[in-house]
């Protein structure tokens, strides 16, 4: 099926008339690719859904106020990125554990959940995507899984493409070695 | 020998492209292409990261995103149904009218005596006036207008009180 152009949601979206039938086109477009990169974020799927539910809700009510110099679909990135930081932070917070744990805790879903039917190596490989920082996890998922150009990574987070690089270098070293104490070579 | 030199000098010069690359940029490359190198690595035992979802899962999340955005937006458009005592305006309106009317119904009410009053004067005139006036004078003439006299005298009445009426007595019926 050919996919709509994002100039042409924007251009039926400015329509009161044709509106709703935009903002089909644009769930049709990014509700699964902005599911996943939120799934991999929090882990669960219920806080998935939550999530990505809000991050739509946002869209419709700014999409008026989006200005086109920027891409559509890395400012519906920018939004759900935002959405997954401010959750974990609270789940931080609220539960007042450090980063390691909530790194735990995360892993403890992943196990337990009726939504993960990964195999050994791709248990690991969560698992070892979970003890990175937020931020290089981010980053590894948005290059490895949503196969995104740096500059697009970029626009989402506000980081350089350079910091950027160097990040994406750090954690795919960190998966190494993880893989590596757990006896898992390629 | 120093025609040697100028074609050094002249092949130098052909040889500078005038590109240039960002600040530590062949620092950075290696590290860039080993970690493509082993993130491909990666990539060739593990395509997806193992997570799935119920059934259905992604109709269902579309319809409920589009009940919280699009759905709300047509009860919008929709004519607002708007209950007739939440405007105050009314409230007040009524209010004033209920006064109004209580006002005037005590004003009326007030009149009403006078008018009755007047009414039954009016009334009194006219049937004095249908009244002969021979028949009139005859009925005055006729009764007995005088108040009717007492035949004992005060002195006798407090004479009788006085012997058959002890102090005590009178000073308790008094």
């Amino acid at each position: 099926m050919k996919q709509v152009e994002d100039s042409e949601i924007l251009e039926k979206f400015a329509n009161t008339k044709t509106r709703n039938e935009a903002f089909n086109l644009l769930l049709n477009k990014y509700q699964q690719k902005i599911y996943w990169h939120i799934r991999r974020m929090v882990i669960d799927h219920d806080d998935a859904d939550d999530l990505v539910q809000d991050v739509f809700v946002k869209v419709w009510k700014n999409l008026e106020s989006f200005r086109s110099d920027a891409q559509l679909y890395t400012w519906i990135y920018r939004i759900a990125t935002n959405e997954c930081i401010t959750f974990l932070n609270k789940k931080k917070q609220r539960n007042n554990t450090p980063l390691d744990e909530v790194s735990d805790e995360l892993s403890e879903t992943l196990v337990a959940s009726s939504y993960f039917n990964g195999d050994k190596i791709q248990l690991k490989l969560q698992q070892a995507l979970l003890t990175l920082p937020e931020k290089q996890r981010l980053i590894f998922n948005m290059k490895y899984f949503d196969e995104l150009k740096y500059e697009e990574i970029s626009e989402i987070t506000g980081t350089s493409v350079g910091a950027l690089k160097a990040s994406f270098h750090i954690a795919v070293k960190k998966i190494e070695t993880f893989m590596l104490n757990e006896d898992i070579t390629f | 020998m120093k025609q040697d030199f100028e074609n050094d000098e002249w092949m130098k010069g052909l040889r500078e492209t005038g590109f240039t690359t960002p600040a530590h940029y062949f620092d950075e490359l290696s590290q860039s292409i080993n970690a493509r190198i082993s993130a491909e690595k990666f990539k060739t035992v593990i395509q997806n990261d193992g997570h799935t979802v119920p059934d259905n899962y992604f109709e269902k999340l579309q319809a409920n995103i589009l009940a919280k955005t699009t759905a709300e937006t047509d009860q919008i458009a929709k004519p607002k149904v708007v209950r007739l005592w939440n405007s105050s305006l009314l409230k007040y309106a009524t209010a004033a009218c209920f006064l109004l009317v209580t006002g005037l119904g005590l004003y009326f009410n007030q009149q009403n005596p006078v008018q009755q009053t007047a009414y039954t004067d009016l009334a009194t005139d006219q049937m004095l006036y249908d009244i002969d006036e021979q028949v009139i004078i005859d009925h005055i003439s006729s009764a007995d207008i005088t108040q009717p006299k007492s035949t004992a005298a005060d002195t006798d009445l407090e004479n009788y009180i006085l012997t058959n009426y002890s102090q005590n007595e009178l000073a308790t019926s008094l």
